[in-house]
């Protein structure tokens, strides 16, 4: 559909790095337009595209949200800062970069530092992962739903690091019911997972996605779908499963001892796993980046179409996790286990079952064997 | 759906299932509904008292109300019609936070200067007495009410800048208090009087004219007193009861009392 992000970004290099040695004497010039250094710039200028894309991205993410939980609230959300408060969190970022890191001195400064580096660092490299358009991502990568589902359980560990160094036991806490957490929701959300993967046949992203040209998954999978979304809600510690968090009973949970840019990671991170999830359940359910075949070829063959209009979906499935946000409470630990234990991984379960029979059901041979079920 | 969400919350306690629709119908419903316009106006730059809401807060209040969200009897700052004043003090006498100050203010002559009040806001109760006893009307109390400034040096309203708020012809509190006519008048204890002029050049509403006595026959031998032969005479309906004639006599022969 269009050139890919990378062959951009290193044409783009290649093109700045011709101009700057057209001016340069011969031997400088056989440098600069060195091949290798081409790729190598090429390859972070295609870094940098990525991460600002994703930052922004999580930005605006951030500020959607606290429009749509005004809505709810009966409130408008920000409002002054930019238009309708569009920079207001930009603003917010800003003072956060101003503000002095302090660490209390009785926390273990390895732990304290890394845990929220790691976090934010792991949650980044989910981007590099999941592909968000043909083209985008960096590679093929044949297991990519695995790895990014690996890469994505991470965090806890990261959050237990902090929170077991920040020394206090509102953190200490916080740490412990992610780990508790964990256990509760990383069985059926991997079989649901599963469930896809039984459909489609692959570990491949790309290949999920193109399946689903004729036929989102929801339709079919609607039970893994809850599943997951349910589990996705666990994992990205959203209302109402951030018990880690659960700043009515402990402090802020984890992040009690963090301030200023430590802070921000957190936050940050916590957003840009949120944009993931929704990144994940359009990419899985919800047919990612494919147009319907009713809309027009000059709209789908716009360079950036299949890129915004994998972006609505996302907004759409966020604004469905801030609708939940915004609606239930926060559940106990036990409620958690007991969800997700006694009901969740009975229904993923069943969902596999199901899954099974709509391969079943493709390859009979009544249906042809890549039936249109319709969206 | 709604049915469910609108049967009593004892009803389907035992379904999870409604644990998670009935919010979340209730959250969707809010939510459609706030989508028009929320609740929250932007304060500063939207007021209850703009036209738009007028109707709406009328409804909230259960009675039709004046100005908008603002009673119209309301106290906020005053305005202050330095034309019409007449420098009479009152206001600064009623202040009982002593928060008014009467300053110079251009359009006087050199011997009689036009002075008008400057209320000092971070004293001031808005009690109303200082407009309760402006004469002139010309100081009233309008519905303003936002005062917020960053120093407090600013909380102090010259004449100048209440004759701004004057300007803005906004809704003035109409509540006045009627004084009675024949009382309070100003007296003259005529003996101690020594016709100096004193009350009728300070006058602010020139309601006192100096009128000839006749010289009294002395017996020979005996001093005539020192004095001028005029004697102030008050016209009862001109005058505002500023006193100030009382303050600068200086024999002290003016007093309040009830003219016969």
């Amino acid at each position: 559909m269009s050139a890919s992000l990378y062959s951009v970004a290193h044409s783009l290099v290649a093109i700045v790095l011709t101009a700057i040695g057209s001016v340069l004497p011969s031997p400088l010039r056989q440098g600069i337009t060195n091949a290798g250094l081409i790729t190598a710039l090429g390859v972070i200028v295609f870094a940098a595209i990525l991460l600002i894309a994703s930052m922004l991205n999580t930005i605006v993410l951030i500020w959607f949200e606290r429009k749509l939980l005004g809505r709810f609230m009966d409130r408008r959300g920000a409002m002054h800062v930019g238009f309708a408060g569009l920079l207001q969190n930009f603003a917010d970022g800003l003072k956060l970069m101003r503000k002095n890191t302090f660490r209390p001195d009785e926390a273990d400064g390895l732990g304290f530092y890394l845990g929220p580096t790691a976090y934010m660092v792991t949650s980044l490299i989910l981007f590099g992962i999941l592909p968000v358009s043909t083209g985008w991502n960096s590679g093929v990568l044949p297991l990519s739903l695995l790895l990014a589902l690996v890469v994505f359980s991470f965090a806890p560990l990261f959050i237990f690091i902090s929170a077991w160094s920040s020394n206090n036991k509102y953190s200490l806490m916080g740490g412990m019911r992610s780990a508790a957490q964990m256990i509760a929701y990383e069985v059926p959300l991997l079989l649901s997972v599963v469930a896809v993967v039984v459909v489609s046949g692959s570990f491949d992203l790309n290949t999920i996605v193109a399946q689903q040209q004729n036929y989102w998954y929801w339709g079919p999978l609607f039970l893994a779908l809850l599943v997951f979304v349910a589990a996705m809600l666990a994992e990205m510690e959203r209302i109402p499963f951030d018990l880690p968090e659960a700043e009515a009973e402990l402090v802020e949970g984890w992040n009690t001892e963090y301030g200023g840019m430590l802070f921000a990671f957190f936050m940050l991170s916590d957003y840009v796993r949120a944009l993931v999830g929704s990144f994940l359940v359009v990419l899985l359910f919800l047919g990612g980046w494919t147009m319907p075949s009713w809309v027009p070829s000059a709209a789908t063959s716009f360079p950036l179409a299949g890129i915004v209009w994998f972006m609505v979906k996302v907004y759409v499935v966020f604004a469905v996790f801030v609708w939940i946000r915004a609606s239930l409470p926060r559940v106990r630990t036990d409620q958690l286990l007991r969800v997700g234990w006694n009901r969740m991984i009975p229904l993923a379960l069943l969902s596999v079952v199901l899954a099974a029979g709509v391969v079943m059901v493709k390859c009979l041979p009544i249906f042809g064997c890549l039936p249109n079920l319709g969206i | 759906m709604t049915e469910e969400a609108l049967t009593p919350q004892t009803s389907g306690q035992d379904n999870p299932v409604l644990w998670v629709v009935r919010p979340m119908a209730t959250a969707a419903r809010q939510f459609l509904k706030s989508l028009v316009r929320p609740s929250t106006i932007i304060y500063p730059f939207e007021r209850l008292e703009d036209p738009k809401f007028r109707e709406e807060v009328a409804v909230a209040a259960g009675k039709p109300i004046g100005v908008g969200a603002v009673w119209d009897n309301y106290r906020g700052v005053h305005a202050l019609n330095i034309a019409t004043c007449i420098s009479c003090n009152l206001c600064s006498f009623s202040c009982p936070d002593l928060c008014i100050e009467m300053v110079t203010v251009p359009g006087g002559n050199p011997k009689h200067p036009k002075k008008c009040p400057q209320i000092d806001y971070g004293k001031c109760s808005y009690c109303g007495f200082c407009s309760d006893a402006c004469p002139e009307g010309c100081l009233s109390m309008t519905t303003r009410y936002e005062l917020s400034v960053t120093k407090r040096s600013e909380m102090v309203y010259s004449p100048e800048k209440l004759f701004e708020v004057f300007e803005r012809k906004l809704p003035m509190n109409p509540i006045r208090l009627e004084r009675p006519a024949n009382e309070d008048a100003i007296l003259l204890d005529a003996p101690l009087c020594i016709g100096c002029n004193a009350c009728a050049r300070d006058c602010p509403t020139q309601c006192i004219t100096m009128v000839d006595i006749p010289k009294p026959e002395t017996p020979p031998g005996a001093k005539a007193p020192r004095r001028i032969w005029k004697e102030p005479v008050v016209n009862d309906s001109d005058c505002v009861r500023c006193g100030t004639c009382i303050s600068v006599c200086p024999k002290e022969c003016l007093f309040w009392g009830t003219r016969a």
